[in-house]
């Protein structure tokens, strides 16, 4: 019922659904859900390595977030305060964890005008930036992920972090080179 | 693929080396080709073959993240339906009862009446978006009462019984005169539920709490 009207609804802001969903309205908050639990499994996938700890995390949080809805302060951003909670579960997650594997992070990207060895290269080094980006220790991990995965500035990550924008810039600059370093051991 | 790496000064690899022979800090360098600003050279870069090696060889180094940055994650189906599932049995449902006899009651969850509410409001000309909310306050707590413990055919339906209080939140299209199109929401809710469920007794609360232009599509 929900997805069928869904699909004519206009775009609404976050903040209007969020301000809905404090009211009770819980088809507000399914909205939001809807419009970000991609975001929050694509975190929490590069995050943690695995499909498993992944779908684990972001249903975690997305409930957390609901948990948590009283204490949101308006004018806040949802996406920005849903990315600490995930990133927050994936840690405890990571903490507590068994040992990432990354056979399994991420399909092959898919060219079809790619000649087939062009395309094997490509996947061979989407594997090596796979490896090397859950070889670093998770904080260097999150500013990465952040950063040039998800497009966040520097000031995003500090809010989702609880850090300052040139700490940020600092574990950026030594995730950057230990990324690269890896990178270049690979070629 | 098989280029050995660039090297820094004294043969090390470039990333080992905190500045190139120029002076120019390696970090800043892989930094301007990791935000994407790697053919954006300043006047110094343009002139200086230290530079332009390290900003291309850091460029085809990056290449592989750009892609798997760019790369579609998609969610796993049925995702936002486990986790609404999960925060729903969480919540306790009021119900609605509709008919006692002696086989048993006929009750309807008031989750499911504000999703019909809902559904039906969004149909009205002039509504962009709504939303519903089960009975909230005394309402709920009487209408609970009176399916719970009961004991005798027909004695709890009554007002109560097949009473509905249904709050809608809409935002409207600017244009359309608001307060006309929350009471046509109003009398078609009512109909709607009276046909569809049998609720005989309908309150509907319209807040008209937003108002969209054409082009907020």
């Amino acid at each position: 019922m929900m997805a069928a009207a869904q699909a004519t609804q206009p775009a609404v802001g976050d903040a209007y659904l969020v301000g809905r969903a404090q009211e009770g309205y819980l088809d507000a908050y399914e909205l939001l859900v809807q419009r970000h639990s991609g975001m929050a499994y694509r975190v929490a996938l590069r995050l943690t390595g695995n499909h498993h700890d992944a779908q684990d995390v972001a249903q975690e949080a997305l409930i957390a977030a609901w948990e948590n809805l009283p204490r949101f302060r308006s004018g806040s951003s949802f996406p920005t305060w849903l990315y600490q909670i995930v990133t927050r579960r994936a840690l405890n997650k990571v903490s507590r964890g068994r040992p990432v594997s990354s056979l399994d992070l991420l399909p092959a990207l898919a060219d079809p005008a790619a000649e087939p060895a062009t395309q094997t290269e490509r996947n061979l080094a989407v594997d090596a930036v796979t490896d090397a980006l859950l070889a670093l220790p998770f904080p260097q991990r999150a500013v990465i992920v952040l950063h040039h995965f998800e497009g966040l500035s520097y000031a995003e990550i500090a809010s989702v972090t609880g850090s300052t924008e040139p700490a940020v810039r600092s574990h950026l600059f030594r995730a950057r080179r230990a990324l690269g370093t890896k990178l270049e051991e690979w070629r | 693929m098989n280029d050995p790496p660039l090297v820094g000064p004294v043969g090390r690899p470039l990333l080992a080396a905190v500045t190139l022979p120029c002076g120019a800090d390696v970090d800043l360098l892989l930094e301007q080709v990791a935000d994407g600003r790697g053919t954006d050279r300043d006047a110094h870069q343009q002139q200086c073959v230290h530079c332009q090696a390290a900003l291309s060889e850091f460029t085809a180094l990056w290449v592989p993240v750009t892609e798997l940055a760019a790369a579609p994650v998609p969610a796993p189906p049925g995702l936002a339906a486990a986790v609404m599932n999960q925060i729903r049995s969480h919540i306790g449902d009021v119900w609605y009862t509709l008919e006692i006899t002696e086989s048993g009651a006929i009750r309807i969850a008031a989750r499911i009446v504000a999703a019909l509410a809902r559904d039906c409001a969004r149909m009205i000309p002039g509504v962009r978006v709504a939303l519903g909310r089960s009975t909230q306050g005394s309402s709920a707590a009487l209408a609970e009462k009176a399916t719970v413990g009961h004991r005798h055919p027909h004695a709890a339906v009554g007002v109560l019984g097949r009473t509905a209080v249904v709050d809608l939140a809409v935002a409207v299209t600017y244009n359309d005169p608001a307060h006309q199109v929350a009471r046509n929401i109003q009398r078609q809710v009512i109909t709607t539920l009276r046909d569809q469920v049998g609720l005989q007794s309908v309150k509907v609360n319209v807040t008209v709490d937003d108002i969209l232009g054409d082009d907020e599509r």
